[in-house]
């Protein structure tokens, strides 16, 4: 049994009195003490995923279907205080705006203490100590509790965040986009810090990101998303070294490197499915360069092509070809005239 | 391409005052943020200088100051060999044609009430034009540059009715609809998703090869600079303390804040082994600078020379400038100032 376990988990948004799946039959597990990163562009469902295990789905959010297991414990369904108990205790998340999370009228050492006090039997002495001990972890010192937020940079705030994330040791750590819109340094010292972190009190983490080279730096494996749907999910490695679905050889392609000279970067034209009405088939079969008639009729299944490498692409045997065509920018263009086309159709009813 | 300068920045400065506390009130002297704080620099016809550097290094403000969005303290700016310290409306008019500005969020820079053919006409308009035909030709001309394709399509739309690359491509469209000579582009990707900002990088790469248009480009990410920009100059608290073109500098940092930046850049590739170089994540104080060099508080190559430092620009190569006197050699780190924490 893994140590969290997600299977088929659907969660629906009501809007405008249609259902929205923006999570759509994901499944996976993830070990004791690893870390799994996330990524997706916009709208493809990796912070839902997020909010839905912590329970903090918007009011028209529901997980309708699904299951998550965490150390043998079924969280799907608990009552609003059995979530309460596992929020901090087992799960912790750092959210995008940690920063803003803040209450403004405590102080941090305050706001710390309080979850600490909530979730164990610790007194206010000990409760401190720990306060403390976190701090340290982060880098921030003892006197800093009695700091309110607003005499704190940004980079503080996020740091005292994180110590409050972990103050209660999780067994999973939910980190979303925790540094996007930070500098780079600042960015390296909080990764770096949340990674030792981790190791340290043997926790797994779920990290979600839109980057792929902070997955490549920090994550055991990565889970790619697409339109609510798992399009890969392999080790760091195998993503990076033999990548299958069409959709992660683009995204490969579309990151500049600092490491070696990149001639030309080749995006990914179109843009992410419409989820109220999505496509039948493969969602991204639209933008796919390597589309057949077959992916616009059946959505093709996650299946393992190789030790813990699964994919969810038809033409997975193709993929030798596929990985020298994706290089190319011709591929890529082919799409994107099909796409002007079509959308050049339709504009010209649009606007006489 | 020409090696004249389109763009030379002499001795630029820019102090903002600090407001004074209660008890300071009779104090006769201002203290001051020096955000920009002295610097020289050339942008050469037909290249693309990338500007980098962390929040507060006064990147942003240089930019600001060359579109006239703020004005400098004390300095110079001389454009296409004219200095340009025109105060009439006309001079002012005209030299907004020849520079114009790509802001970082696409969400924001847009006027929710003004459809893509009225933004994009608005400066046509201010700078004399009437002609309703010719007005609408440029604009679908600027738009069909910019990619939004097909131009009619998006000519009615609303920013609302766009995501955010498309946003962007109006902006630009905005920006090269009165065929300047010079764009400055503020951090134009850092809000957009990993797959648009490689459009929207391949857009800009193009308005430089095909329209011959000269760029400044500031970010805080070295790996879009490294694909776009032909040099690089880093900035720190208002200084610069690195200049060359980019390849060199990239690969051979001779400045310890360039190296720092470069370590802290993550790498998608698992195998890559990098030297990690930690250094203290608070951004430090802007008002009471070090004597010497002000990576000092910093730098974890720091020695006690480093207080002699006057950030001369050090041209150590041709065409290469460090500010660091320790450039072109070996640099130590000192032992004092190796963080553990990873």
């Amino acid at each position: 049994m893994a140590f969290l376990d997600v299977t088929d988990l659907e969660i629906t948004y009501t809007v405008g009195g249609g259902g929205l799946k923006a999570v759509d039959g994901v499944s996976f597990q993830l070990e004791e003490g690893q870390s799994l990163g996330v990524v997706g562009e916009s709208g493809c469902g990796k912070t839902t995923i997020a909010k839905g295990m912590m329970q903090l789905l918007p009011k028209n959010g529901r997980i309708s279907a699904g299951s998550i297991r965490l150390k043998d414990r079924e969280l799907v369904g608990l009552s609003k205080d059995a979530v309460r108990r596992v929020r901090l205790k087992e799960i912790a998340m750092i959210s995008q705006s940690a920063m803003n999370a803040l209450n403004p009228v405590y102080t941090i050492g305050d706001q710390l203490i309080e979850g600490i006090l909530t979730h164990t039997n610790f007194s206010k002495k000990e409760a401190y100590e720990r306060a403390v001990q976190v701090f340290s972890l982060v880098g921030l010192e003892e006197k800093r509790l009695r700091s309110y937020p607003h005499q704190m940079s940004g980079g503080m705030k996020q740091r005292a965040v994180i110590a409050m994330a972990l103050s209660l040791k999780p067994a999973l750590i939910i980190a979303d986009e925790p540094t996007t819109a930070l500098d780079v340094v600042v960015q390296d010292r909080i990764l770096q810090r949340i990674l030792k972190i981790q190791k340290e009190i043997n926790s797994s983490m779920i990290f979600i990101t839109h980057d792929i080279s902070v997955v490549g730096e920090i994550c055991d494996s990565i889970m790619v998303m697409y339109g609510g749907k798992v399009l890969e999910h392999s080790s760091t490695e195998q993503f990076f070294h033999t990548p299958f679905h069409p959709y992660s050889l683009g995204l490969q392609n579309a990151f500049p490197s600092i490491t070696e000279m990149t001639e030309q970067l080749i995006s990914i034209p179109g843009s992410p499915p419409n989820l109220i009405d999505p496509p039948q088939g493969c969602r991204f079969r639209d933008r796919c360069p390597f589309a057949q008639p077959i992916c616009a009729k059946e959505a093709p299944e996650l299946r393992e092509v190789a030790p813990g490498h699964r994919v969810a692409c038809h033409f997975t045997e193709k993929v030798d070809e596929f990985r020298v065509l994706a290089k190319k920018n011709e591929t890529w263009e082919s799409v994107r005239n099909r796409l002007i086309q079509e959308l050049h159709e339709r504009g010209g009813q649009l606007h006489v | 391409m020409s090696e004249k300068p389109l763009v030379k920045i002499n001795h630029l400065k820019k102090y903002y005052p600090v407001r004074k506390k209660f008890t300071e009130l009779f104090n006769k002297e201002t203290t001051f943020v020096r955000a920009v704080d002295d610097i020289n620099l050339e942008i050469r016809k037909g290249e693309i200088l990338g500007l980098a550097g962390e929040s507060g290094s006064g990147k942003t403000t240089t930019g600001e100051i060359i579109v006239r969005l703020q004005d400098k303290s004390d300095g110079e700016i001389i454009f296409d060999g004219h200095p340009f310290d025109a105060d009439t409306r006309e001079d002012r008019l005209h030299f907004r044609k020849e520079i114009q500005m790509i802001f970082q969020d696409p969400y924001e820079t847009l006027n929710p009430r003004f459809n893509v053919f009225e933004t994009i006409a608005e400066p046509l308009r201010i700078h004399g034009l009437k002609d309703k035909k010719e007005i609408y030709r440029k604009v679908v001309q600027a738009l069909d540059i910019a990619e939004l394709k097909p131009p009619e399509h998006f000519l009615y739309s609303f920013p609302h009715e766009l995501s955010g690359g498309q946003r962007q491509r109006v902006a630009i469209a905005r920006g090269i609809v009165l065929e300047p000579k010079f764009l400055v582009a503020d951090e134009p990707v850092s809000m957009l998703d990993v797959s648009i900002r490689a459009d929207i990088l391949n857009l800009l790469r193009r308005l430089r090869d095909e329209m011959g248009l000269t760029m400044l480009y500031v970010s805080h990410d070295l790996s879009t600079i490294k694909y776009l920009c032909d040099r690089i100059a880093v900035m720190y608290l208002g200084k610069i303390v690195e200049e060359g073109p980019v390849d060199v500098v990239l690969e051979h940092p001779q400045h310890p804040y360039t190296k720092v930046l470069l370590a802290a850049v993550p790498v998608a590739d698992p195998d890559h082994q990098k030297q990690r170089i930690l250094i203290d994540d608070e951004v430090p104080d802007q008002i009471n600078l070090p004597d010497g060099c002000r990576f000092i508080p910093r730098c974890p190559f720091v020695t006690d020379q480093c207080s002699t430092c006057t950030h001369e620009l050090f041209e150590y190569a041709p065409d290469q400038f460090s500010a660091c006197i320790f450039a072109d050699q070996d640099q130590v780190l000192n032992p004092d100032r190796i963080i553990e924490d990873a």
